[in-house]
């Protein structure tokens, strides 16, 4: 009897210690974040589960609900971090955006005489298209439209009424005077009137057209219009600007500079200005339903002006054919890969970091392109980009593919003990804004008179002047050690 | 019962707790392939399999010296063959949850969770030994089985 008593303490003792260990660990909603975090699962309706564990369960989960009993977003943002932290490699859902309010939108359509040409009855009408584009791809549900040339003037239909319109000029004539676009007065009252869920999208030809300019020359009026942006965007410093460039057929009177129209019948520039508030313009860029927004299917250039760094997510794939050489990615510090060793045979150490680039505003061809990049090392690493498509994730890569846009690449060979290897990607005025600008637009035989636009330069130069230029917009900086 | 025998049970219930705290460095420090230990990290794994490799070896030990505990069966080799029966069940259990765990991710390891589970087979031994010398004085027909006292 003895004997028994001892192998049931001990069946007893081994039981109790299962249950310890299993029920020592996490709670149900550590669970359901580890499992959505691994699982990849990182949706609204993920989301919206998590909430009602939380809910369920108040005086449990007390610290992650508010005084009116609703789910503490950043408490639970806090949990998620420190969980996702903990995973290999450690994975970041940002929910701040379930928890925010709905953006809305106020459409600016400029209606000068230059403009009108863009929307004849013949042509393909690619200006109405996009901005209808943005209105129907828009997920918030206030939309404003209002016409902008002399001063900002509601629209007076509706918002179906707009899209269904096919002559918007003819329909909008007699609002404001076409005559000539006073920036000071439409971005002034702009970014007055914006507060910090709204989005504007001014559509534009971005010509500057003064009144009383007849006998002012050229280099005075750009010096202006370049003063001008300056002075009205440096009283919103917490605006971002992002400038988009599309094509669109013209069809009819063009007024230069001079004032002196001339016929023209082709292709011509147009521009959309996204105008928000820096955390609107990021947050827009973080979730995927403002696409058309942040890249029209049309766009031919875009460029973001006042976009400040951001941390991208990464991490080192440890097994991926590309790779030559060993090394070990630190469980701790994703950035710090151990026991560095060339291969055997050639020395070559390759590494390969799967990033999510996409939030970043740049175009694929931007991205994808390794030159963009700037690439610091003591053994002079050297760097490749590729784009991640859906053929190359396998169940067994899934968990450092999923969610990333980029594989960077990088090779070479390891000179000492150490190395820090620091791939930035600069933020640069790029080159299409000086392509696309002329200082004469009088004469529509010339060369390039369809695809630049009078003063571009001059007006995003002082946009830029105004917000300050410069920086990188994303820096990945891995610690090697052998 | 002497004192000693309690320092044996104690020091193999530390020795087990050890274990189980270390279990992640234990395991990496033999066996460690990119990709697949990160996933197995993940799936939790390494709560799950060394608690199995604590309580098949622990209970299979309670089985011979209190269960069996006959003297027709004190010999080493009896000793061993459950030792034996115990360290091939436990990375058959492992191997098993694992690879449904795997399956149900959406992965496929199956040559590194085979490799894995024959590190595996070596905790369990030692698990087997620690259980066994931990317990073995408070049996009546084995006590002196595997090393007399």
């Amino acid at each position: 009897m003895t004997i028994m008593k001892h192998f049931i303490s001990l069946m007893l003792l081994l039981g109790v210690f299962t249950l310890a260990v299993t029920s020592c660990g996490r709670s149900p909603l550590d669970k359901a974040v580890k499992s959505a975090l691994v699982k990849q699962d990182t949706t609204q309706a993920q989301f919206d589960s998590i909430c009602s564990i939380i809910k369920q369960n108040p005086d449990r989960y007390k610290q992650y609900l508010d005084d009116q009993g609703q789910v503490d977003v950043a408490q639970l943002q806090a949990l998620i971090d420190q969980v996702g932290a903990d995973l290999r490699p450690p994975i970041r859902w940002d929910i701040a955006r379930y928890g925010q309010q709905e953006l809305s939108l106020t459409i600016y359509f400029e209606r000068s005489g230059s403009m009108v040409p863009y929307d004849n009855a013949g042509d393909r009408g690619q200006l109405k298209k996009a901005v209808n584009d943005i209105i129907n791809h828009f997920p918030g549900r206030k939309v404003n439209i209002n016409i902008v040339n002399d001063g900002i003037y509601p629209y007076q239909g509706s918002v179906d009424q707009f899209i269904k319109d096919r002559n918007i000029y003819a329909s909008t004539a007699g609002v404001g005077n076409s005559a000539f676009t006073d920036f000071q007065q439409i971005f002034g009252a702009i970014l007055k009137a914006q507060d910090a869920t709204n989005v504007s999208v001014v559509v534009t030809d971005l010509i500057y057209s003064p009144a009383d300019a007849g006998d002012v020359s050229i280099d005075k009026i750009l010096n202006e219009e370049n003063s001008l942006a300056t002075s009205i965007f440096r009283q919103y410093k917490g605006k971002s600007v992002l400038v988009h460039q599309l094509m669109g057929d013209y069809n009819g009177k063009y007024y230069p500079y001079t004032n002196r129209p001339v016929e023209f019948r082709g292709m011509r520039p147009f521009y959309l200005l996204v105008i928000a508030d820096t955390p609107v313009m990021d947050r827009m860029a973080a979730q995927g339903e403002y696409t058309e927004l942040l890249h029209p299917a049309a766009v031919r250039n875009s460029y973001r002006f006042n976009q400040s760094e951001t941390a991208v997510d990464y991490c080192v794939v440890p097994d991926w054919k590309d790779n030559a050489g060993r090394f070990r990615v630190d469980h701790k510090d994703p950035s710090r890969l151990l026991k560095c060793q060339g291969d055997k045979n050639t020395g070559v150490l390759c590494m390969t970091i799967a990033a999510r680039l996409d939030g970043l505003q740049k175009d694929e061809a931007f991205l994808a392109n390794a030159q963009n990049y700037k690439l610091q090392s003591v053994s002079g690493f050297e760097l490749k980009v590729t784009p991640i498509t859906a053929d190359m994730i396998t169940g067994n890569n899934k968990a450092y593919l999923d969610g990333k846009t980029h594989l960077l690449t990088l090779t070479g060979k390891m000179n000492g003990p150490r190395d820090q290897v620091v791939i930035s990607l600069p933020n640069e005025m790029p080159a299409w804004i000086a392509q696309s600008t002329t200082r004469d637009d009088t004469n529509p035989a010339a060369a390039g008179f369809s695809t630049t636009t009078l003063g571009l330069r001059e007006f995003l130069d002082g946009i830029a002047s105004a917000f300050g230029a410069g920086g990188n917009y994303t820096t990945i900086t891995l610690h090697l050690e052998n | 019962m002497k004192q000693q025998h309690y320092i044996y049970l104690a020091l193999g219930i530390a020795a087990t707790i050890l274990f189980y705290v270390l279990r992640v460095q234990a395991y990496e420090v033999l066996y460690s392939v990119p990709g697949f230990s990160d996933q197995f990290y993940n799936a939790g794994l390494y709560d799950m399999i060394p608690l199995i490799t604590i309580v098949v070896p622990w209970a299979a030990a309670a089985v011979y010296y209190f269960a069996i505990n006959s003297v027709r069966f004190d010999r080493w080799y009896h000793w061993l063959l459950v030792g034996g029966i115990s360290t091939v069940i436990t990375p058959i259990i492992g191997y098993s949850l694992n690879q449904s765990m795997f399956s149900d991710m959406g992965l496929s390891y199956g040559a590194e969770s085979a490799a894995f589970e024959l590190v595996n087979m070596l905790w369990a031994a030692v698990m087997y030994v620690i259980a066994s010398f931990a317990m073995r004085w408070w049996s009546t027909n084995c006590r002196h089985t595997p090393i007399p006292q």
